[in-house]
């Protein structure tokens, strides 16, 4: 086969350029997409990724709350809204071409919006030390726990006095406190703010123990009434209405007992017995006074 | 088992007489029986095994310190409770986001983390991303116990394998520490995650 | 010879049937001094013990026409005050339920009068219950007949009586409330005592529970037998045998029985007492009078008494729980039943609830609690 001198030359000038083309593609490296993402920001906030290279690509956002794809362009910067970063943790930017490569950053909570303030008991007895404690959380706007230290003011105030007033920062994302109660039973008001957040509780002092039960009883036609004398604890407080009293009388018929609830500070049983009887109350750890009667029919 | 019947049928009008279950039969339907009988043998032994051998789970590896924790100390039941309803917590989270689905960790948390946790599942599932994790080890350090006990903060130390798939293909593959601020309260019938926050230092 | 099997099975069934129809139901195999059996038609009532077994039998299928006929009319009877008496009223216990046998035993016997004791089986919604009653029979002619009492029928006179004593109403609050607002704390109970003791049944743990709180609780007991090897042998709870609503300070006996169980193979008793917030009612307020430790009819120990409705509702289903205490303030024992008749308005109704032999003689002193099942709450 005989060739022309111009053939000859196309095939060698093509062959270089095919050559060269070849060479050039597997001595210079390809530019890999990178990714450039801010240390850490706060919850909620607007913020932009910048990515090098070109081409198209897949952006994924893999995070709390946030599992996202999108087609981007590779070298232009990618939008993320507030949306997206609403929860506090560890986010990862992912972005897939012909590889993927990711880079990773935190988002922390915003500021505090809201505390969350929990109180124990709902009722405790006058008088009781270290019986009232309570735990404070702040709290920002998408319900993120606030880890920087925050100042929490607290106070406690019965009807009458103050139990419990001081400022603690948090710790861990808490503040916490225990006081005693007082010595009034009644509402007390517990009031814990942080700049201009406020959360209230209430909780009721209630009575102690009854102390010094008296009775006394009166032999009627329909039978002995006995009645306490107006119940309350050592500090003076009325023990709740609703506490039962047991009244007792022992005699030679047998034995009766009425439980009966104190209605205005008093208990009233009727006890439909003759005869001499022994009558006694009692009232939680308190005993009262014993009364013979003799009843006639 | 053997087959050893042979029946005998004179066709009509010919003098030969059929035997059916010749030798040839015969040796195949013992063959069978043969192979029938070891395989309810092999699958007896099992079922068995199956049976008696210990649920295959993710491995998790969980630990407590309670050393630190105030200004309540911690019950030796309640260390125990909360070290097994972590470590059953985490199961959940990683078959939850392996298979899209909420189901697994149906009251594993409540309030703000039972909200986020919806949402990851919710937005993987929407965008095809799926997220495995392995070889799961947790370093607990107890930090708060609320005077009533209501409440515990935990700092987690945690090691795993993490991939995080789009239709089968791995985007994004590692091996590390991750730091968690985790925030369990008591529920009826077990401890469950109010806050599980990934934070870059304690 | 097709038609004789179904024919024959026919007139089978159909005598069946009418035999069926004149049975008389037959009393326990252990009935003392009575000939077993009962006839296929109803004859003649010649003995106290059988009169007393027809009546109880038309009683039991509720056929009060029948057994009014069986009633002697010396004490001016009626027949709707026998029914009531009979079948309960106002909701009580023994309106819901029916007598599933009897047993007889006579107890003495002349020319024209008996009397029988009878030992009557109920089935109620709590459970089976006992009742053991004197009937008294006397000579008709040449049949016996069952001498009824004149029944009185408890009734108040009309009154308004005031509701004076506190009620309790629980509010839960709103799902969307904040994390901490929800605060209501469970009431405070505390188990005051506990003790183990044998019987013949297996183990009971017996003790004493009470509301620390100012609000009502709603309580249940409940224990775990823990053996040598530290394992559980049972749990169980208290089930009825507690005052389940406890008002502020009240007191009451629980009793957890593990039948089967020897006191001897519990190494250790693990117990614990599960409070709630409830909605509840001081009123009614029962008195109970007249107590005393005697022996019943048949030689048994019982707690006696008499309760006393001092509110102005009904008390449909009155439960007693009562504990008894040795020389040393233990509980040693709770035993606990039900009055199968209502409290009604201002009225009494007597209780007794059995000690069990082997204990009697170590009872120092008792306490009763008064637990009551209302209609209008169920």
């Amino acid at each position: 086969m005989s060739w022309s001198i111009t053939t000859i030359l196309k095939i060698r000038s093509l062959s270089g350029f095919f050559g060269a083309t070849l060479t050039l593609a597997l001595a210079v490296p390809v530019v890999a997409q990178e990714l450039s993402v801010p240390q850490s920001l706060a919850a909620g906030s607007n913020t932009t990724i910048s990515t090098s290279g070109s081409g198209a690509a897949n952006f994924y956002l893999v995070g709390p709350g946030s599992a996202s794809k999108a087609s981007v362009t590779l070298g232009q910067d990618i939008h993320l809204a507030p949306d997206q970063l609403r929860y506090a943790g560890a986010y990862a930017a992912i972005v897939c071409a012909a590889t993927c490569n990711h880079a990773e950053f935190f988002v922390t909570a915003a500021k505090p919006a809201s505390l969350a303030f929990l109180v124990h008991p709902s009722r405790v007895p006058v008088r009781q030390p270290d019986a009232v404690s309570g735990v404070v959380l702040p709290f920002d706007n998408f319900d993120n726990l606030v880890l920087t230290p925050t100042a929490i003011n607290i106070q406690v105030k019965g009807a009458s006095e103050t139990l419990f007033s001081r400022a603690i920062p948090t710790r861990n994302g808490e503040a916490w406190f225990r006081t005693s109660s007082g010595n009034t039973a009644g509402p007390v008001r517990l009031v814990a703010t942080a700049g201009d957040l406020t959360a209230q509780r209430a909780l009721q002092q209630v009575a102690s123990e009854p102390c010094n039960l008296r009775i006394k009883a009166q032999p009627t036609p329909r039978g002995i009434d006995v009645e306490t004398d107006p119940v309350r604890d050592c500090a003076g407080n009325p023990v709740s209405d609703g506490t039962i009293v047991t009244f007792t009388g022992s005699g030679p018929q047998g034995k009766i007992s009425i439980d009966a609830p104190i209605k205005g500070d008093v208990a009233r049983a009727r006890m439909n017995v003759t005869g001499p009887v022994v009558l006694s109350a009692a009232c939680g750890v308190a005993m009262g006074n014993e009364l013979r009667i003799d009843r006639k029919q | 088992m053997q087959f050893a019947e042979k029946t005998h049928q004179r066709a009509p009008g010919h003098g030969q007489e059929i035997i059916h279950g010749g030798p040839e039969t015969m040796f195949t339907r013992s063959l069978i029986s043969k192979a029938m009988t070891y395989c309810l043998w092999v699958g007896s032994l099992i079922v068995l095994f199956s049976l008696a051998a210990p649920a295959i789970g993710p491995d998790i590896a969980v630990e407590l310190d309670i050393s630190n924790a105030g200004p309540r100390k911690i019950e030796t039941q309640t260390e125990g409770r909360i070290l097994a309803d972590y470590r059953l917590a985490w199961a959940d989270i990683a078959q939850a986001l392996n298979s899209n689905d909420s189901g697994p960790v149906e009251g594993i948390f409540t309030g703000a983390a039972k909200d986020w946790f919806d949402q990851t599942v919710a937005s993987q599932r929407q965008s095809g991303i799926t997220t495995r994790y392995s070889n799961q080890s947790h370093r607990l350090q107890a930090v708060f116990y609320a005077p009533e006990g209501d409440l515990i903060t935990l700092h987690d130390t945690a090691q795993y394998d993490r991939q995080v798939l789009v239709d089968g293909r791995v985007i994004l593959e590692d091996r590390g520490i991750h730091r968690y601020v985790v925030l369990m309260t008591p529920g009826a019938d077990r401890w469950v995650i109010r806050e599980l926050i990934e934070v870059q230092n304690f | 010879m097709k038609l004789f099997l179904p024919i024959f099975l026919a007139v089978v069934t159909v005598a069946l049937i009418v035999a069926g129809l004149f049975q008389t139901p037959a009393a326990s195999a252990d009935t003392v001094g009575i000939t077993g059996g009962a006839s296929l038609l109803a004859p003649k009532p010649d003995t106290p013990e059988h009169a007393l077994t027809l009546f109880l039998g038309d009683m039991q299928r509720r056929n009060w026409r029948k057994a009014f006929g069986d009633v002697a009319q010396e004490n001016g009877v009626d027949e709707q005050a026998m029914m009531q008496d009979w079948s309960g009223s106002n909701g009580s216990l023994r309106t819901f339920s029916g007598l599933e046998g009897f047993q007889l035993w006579p107890l003495h016997e002349a020319d024209d009068s008996a009397q029988i004791r009878a030992r009557l089986h109920w089935s109620t919604p709590v459970g089976p219950l006992e009742e053991v009653r004197d009937f008294h029979m006397m000579r008709d002619g040449r049949i016996w007949k069952v001498l009824f009492s004149k029944i009185e029928i408890p009734s108040t006179p009309a009154q308004v009586v005031p509701v004076t004593y506190l009620r309790w109403d629980l509010v839960t609050g709103d799902s969307r409330d904040s994390w901490g607002s929800h605060n209501v704390d469970a009431p405070r109970v505390r188990i005051i005592s506990m003790n183990a003791v044998d019987s013949a049944e297996g183990t009971v743990i017996v003790g004493e529970v009470t509301n620390e709180d100012t609000v009502p609780a709603f309580v249940n007991v409940n224990a775990a037998l823990i053996d040598a090897d530290g394992k559980t042998l049972d749990e169980e709870s208290s089930f009825d045998r507690i005052a389940h609503i406890l008002l502020p300070k009240q007191v009451s006996p629980y009793r957890i029985d593990f039948p089967g169980i020897l006191l001897a193979d519990v190494k250790n008793v693990h117990i614990d007492v599960r409070p709630a917030l409830v909605p509840a009612s001081a009123d009614p307020v029962i008195g109970v009078i007249d107590q005393k430790i005697e022996k019943d009819p048949q030689g048994n120990s019982v707690l006696a008494g008499e309760l006393q409705n001092q509110s102005g509702e009904t008390v449909n289903i009155p439960h007693v729980i009562a504990s008894f205490y040795d020389s040393a303030g233990r509980v040693i024992w709770v035993s606990d039943g039900y009055v199968d008749r209502a409290l009604v308005p201002l009225g009494s109704e007597p209780f007794a609830v059995e000690i069990p032999r082997s204990l009697a003689s170590k009872v120092h002193s008792f306490h009763v609690v008064v637990n009551h099942y209302d209609l209008k709450n169920s």
